[in-house]
């Protein structure tokens, strides 16, 4: 790796870690979103950006909706294949409980099919009619909010932090990059001048 | 760049149902709505958010008194039947007012299904249970009618038609027409109205949020045009 080479994987780094930035501004507003950050790591071939998701709890929000639930503490609603911290559940005219994409959520025996009076307590367990039907799979200590949503975790102004940052570590890199162009250049054209 | 993009485009989403909302803070029925989104992901580092739906939040307004000769409104679960022609609505705003041929109206000419009050009466009142009750010179408290309401397995997805007006779909189920005043089930308020249930403040609070949303992301935006700018330039020295 020489000079040229460090500075254009600095370049793709700041362009990698603005993209982390606005991915996480445009989930501002998605309910039960967890703001990932931007993991830069050295290797021999340059600098390599991921990304991991971050685990703080998001601030919680009535909406007064039965089947809205919010999670305080770690764990994921199971929907369909795919699990998902967003809450924003409601009863289909089957008694299915599904989310705005039509997904079912899953209960530990399976998809939860429940009566208009069920009720989902905050130790996860699932009541209808009197009787505990089914329980969500959560880790220990998780408590679940019904009536409210999580909302993102992401922090507006630390994100324009972020993409600002971004933008100015790429531009030292570009101009560490012609400078060394630069020199090179006065290198090979005006050091030794052929005659 | 098309992260940032997909955020504006969600913010206005987000933006447009707050003004709805804010639009009908004063409408008596009206019921709020809120967006749903979800981001997309390709590897480690995402692609953005997506609006995945809308719907509405059912959430019982307050009933406030309003003295309307025939104001009512639902304390619990349920809504109106009302009719226009073969069209059949369902709505929770129990603005009504009694028109010349006998019809109980709201203001965009739908008639509460099966009420019709004779042209004598007097007084119209209607009890807990739905029962509608009509003085006339002759008697007093005359039933003329029963309010039936109508509730949905699933109310979410009824298809708003504007207004406070839903219709019933395939995913909504078919109406299941009940009378009120059951011992633990809903029941008629008279002489009051329900409130919308859109809250002032947190849709205040909201349109901030999303304004501040929409500004941040148009900074990503212009930071990404930006890079590619420099590195468009980079050959020229």
């Amino acid at each position: 790796m020489d000079g040229i080479e460090w500075m254009g994987s600095a370049m793709r780094a700041a362009r990698a870690q603005l993209d982390v930035a606005t991915h996480n501004l445009a989930n501002a507003s998605t309910d039960g979103f967890r703001r990932s950050a931007a993991t830069v790591a050295l290797t021999p071939r340059g600098l390599s950006v991921g990304a991991r998701e971050t685990h703080e709890q998001g601030a919680v929000h009535r909406t007064g909706r039965t089947f809205d639930l919010a999670l305080l503490g770690a764990g994921a609603f199971r929907v369909g294949e795919v699990t998902t911290r967003d809450g924003a559940f409601q009863r289909d005219k089957d008694g299915w409980i599904v989310d705005d994409r039509g997904r079912r959520l899953h209960g530990a025996c399976g998809p939860l099919r429940v009566s208009e009076q069920a009720t989902i307590a905050a130790d996860g367990t699932v009541h209808d009619r009197g009787r505990i039907l089914d329980r969500l799979p959560l880790p220990g200590g998780t408590r679940v909010l019904a009536g409210a949503l999580e909302t993102s975790t992401v922090n507006p102004i630390g994100e324009t932090l972020a993409i600002l940052t971004a933008q100015r570590a790429f531009e030292t890199a570009e101009k560490t990059l012609s400078a060394i162009d630069a020199t090179r250049e006065k290198a090979a054209n005006d050091v030794v001048r052929v005659q | 760049m098309e992260a940032a993009a997909s955020g504006m485009a969600a913010q206005q989403t987000q933006l447009e149902i707050v003004a709805d909302n804010l639009a009908n803070a004063d409408v008596a029925g009206f019921k709020s709505s809120a967006a749903t989104f979800a981001d997309v992901r390709a590897g480690a580092i995402g692609l953005g958010t997506t609006s995945v739906g809308r719907h509405a939040v059912f959430a019982q307004g307050k009933l406030v008194r309003s003295g309307g000769p025939f104001d009512v409104a639902i304390d619990g679960p349920g809504f109106f039947v009302v009719e226009r022609g073969a069209a059949r609505a369902y709505t929770r705003n129990g603005e009504f007012s009694r028109d010349a041929d006998g019809a109980v109206r709201d203001a965009s000419g739908y008639a509460l299904a099966r009420v019709r009050i004779p042209a004598d009466a007097l007084a119209v009142r209607v009890e807990r249970d739905g029962r509608v009750l009509i003085d006339t010179p002759q008697a007093k408290g005359r039933e003329i009618a029963r309010l039936r309401l109508a509730s949905f397995a699933a109310p979410e997805a009824l298809r708003p038609l504007g207004g406070t007006l839903f219709a019933a779909t395939e995913r909504s189920g078919a109406a299941h027409l009940f009378a009120p005043g059951a011992p633990d089930g809903p029941s008629i308020a008279f002489g009051m109205l329900e409130r919308s249930n859109v809250s002032v403040v947190e849709s205040m609070m909201q349109i901030l949020g999303a304004q501040r949303a929409y500004e941040a992301n148009a900074k990503g935006v212009q930071a990404a045009d930006e890079m590619l700018r420099i590195a468009n330039n980079l050959h020229r020295g």
